[in-house]
């Protein structure tokens, strides 16, 4: 019942669940209950980037020239992806790895987490670059207000999840008395918590990135912060497999197959599992109210970004199994996709501003005439 | 050259000008959701009636009974298709 990082049981890793098995001792691949995540582990590692290869200097100058209403929007999108970010990329760690009983679902889970650690890192890359005082943007996520009501429900059930695994790892089922105070916890209890956690991490990537990456994209379609679309192109793209990493764990788990008694709770969670998915996309939606305050961008407002969140919210919802809520059946900026096209991303290195191609781009740039005066 | 009903109406032949399904509804004026066009988001998600699909590569979406991923997939027979609203 304790974690243990080396598991002594000699067992079955087949015959294991996908949470609260036994703990995973041998990290091997020959054998595979779920082989759909060691191929979510290769795409994810074939999609690997560094950020400081993406050339964001010219950003520097577009944002300058900004009208103060759309720095408020770049910036506070930056904000509340850098919490989104930081969440993830430690979270999925620390909530699941102690509950995890197979070794390729282990696996891309440490693989998932690692690349939002790469999301991170470049927010920091454009920060920098856009901003001589980084120092002031990054201080303030932690005294928006705005950002930290998000904060509570992105957070909330990773919490309530961490803190369950914790009392029963320690203690086991039944009632406890800690520091004075009395703690229950079921093993039944802590599944359905891992069930609304996954549901919840699911909504995050799902539906709480895409406003941002709207407005992102809607910039670079005026050619503005197009250093920052490469980026945000990239990340769009991880958090696309992210997203069908969790759809997957979610529709394995609600099937049955893997844990009937999963099937049960899955079904007991339906209301609230709605309940999760309504409640992001209003915050979304107030999100983009308040991007819009001062004043709408070209391309898009509060009204076709409102019902953009609505779309994608009907679209996800169906992915998980559940009906779409939102009357909106028609994608009100269909020219968004094309920037979450995926092979629109690997662009020839030669075509794209990636830096450390373009020392060779420079070279080739040099022009006869700057030989003219030159006698061989 | 299998023929593809669409929503079930349009029934179209899959003439071998589009190297998949998506291109090919999307030829037809149809509005299809995308993404990755490469099989791994799930976007593209739509039924099959009936007929079969053959993958162009395994999609890494997840898929259910009876839905498939026209980003990366043709027609192995004739099909019948919705387009999900
Ligand atoms: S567009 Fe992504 S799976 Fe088809
Ligand atoms: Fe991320
Ligand atoms: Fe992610």
């Amino acid at each position: 019942m304790a974690y243990t990082t080396f598991n002594r049981n000699i067992n079955d890793q087949l015959k294991e669940p996908m949470f609260f098995g036994n703990a995973v001792n041998v990290s091997r691949y020959d054998q595979q209950k779920y082989p759909i995540f060691e191929k979510l582990i290769e795409k994810q590692l074939s999609f690997f980037w560094r950020p400081e290869e993406i050339d964001v200097s010219k950003d520097r100058i577009d944002f300058q020239q900004l009208p103060e209403h759309e720095k408020h929007i770049f910036i506070s999108n930056l904000k509340y992806q850098t919490l989104l970010d930081s969440v993830q990329g430690r979270s999925p760690n620390v909530a699941l790895l102690p509950i995890v009983s197979i070794p390729e679902l282990e696996t891309w889970i440490e693989t998932w987490a690692f690349s939002e650690t790469i999301h991170s890192r470049s927010y920091t890359h454009i920060i920098r670059n856009i901003s001589a005082e980084p120092h002031k943007i990054f201080d303030d996520i932690m005294l928006n207000e705005r950002i930290l009501e998000r904060a509570v429900d992105v957070t909330r059930y990773y919490d309530d999840l961490i803190d369950g695994i914790n009392l029963y790892q320690r203690c086991g089922e039944g009632t406890h008395q800690i520091n004075g105070k009395t703690e229950q916890i079921t093993l039944r209890e802590l599944k359905k918590r891992l069930y609304l956690c996954l549901m919840s991490v699911n909504v995050l990537e799902a539906i709480r990135f895409y406003v941002s990456f709207a407005c992102s994209f809607a910039f670079a379609e005026r050619e503005l912060m197009e250093g920052n679309a490469k980026i945000i192109r990239l990340i769009a793209r991880d958090e696309a497999l992210h997203l069908t990493g969790t759809q997957h764990m979610l529709n394995i788990l609600a099937s049955g197959d893997d844990d009937p008694e999963m099937a049960e709770i899955a079904k007991e969670c339906e209301e609230e599992s709605y309940a999760i998915f309504m409640r992001a996309a209003e915050q979304e939606k107030d999100w983009a109210a308040y991007l819009f305050k001062d004043g709408s961008m070209i391309g898009l407002n509060k009204d076709i970004l409102c019902q953009y969140v609505e779309f994608i919210t009907n679209s996800r919802m169906q992915a998980v199994g559940l009906k779409p809520r939102f009357a909106t059946t028609q994608n009100p900026i269909p020219w968004i996709n094309t920037w979450l096209v995926s092979d629109n991303v690997q662009v020839a290195p030669q075509e794209s501003e990636i830096s450390s191609y373009l020392v060779g781009q420079i070279d080739n740039e040099v022009d006869t005439a700057d030989f003219g005066d030159f006698d061989l | 050259m299998p023929q593809v009903r669409i929503n079930g109406e349009v029934v179209v032949n899959f003439d071998g000008s589009s190297p998949n399904l998506l291109q090919f509804l999307e030829q037809q004026q149809q509005a299809v959701n995308y993404q990755c066009r490469e099989g791994f988001c799930g976007a593209c998600r739509c039924k099959l009636l009936s007929g079969q699909i053959s993958y162009l590569q395994e999609p890494l979406a997840f898929v259910r009974r009876g839905e498939f991923l026209p980003c990366c997939s043709i027609p192995q027979t004739d099909i019948e298709l919705e387009i999900p609203k």
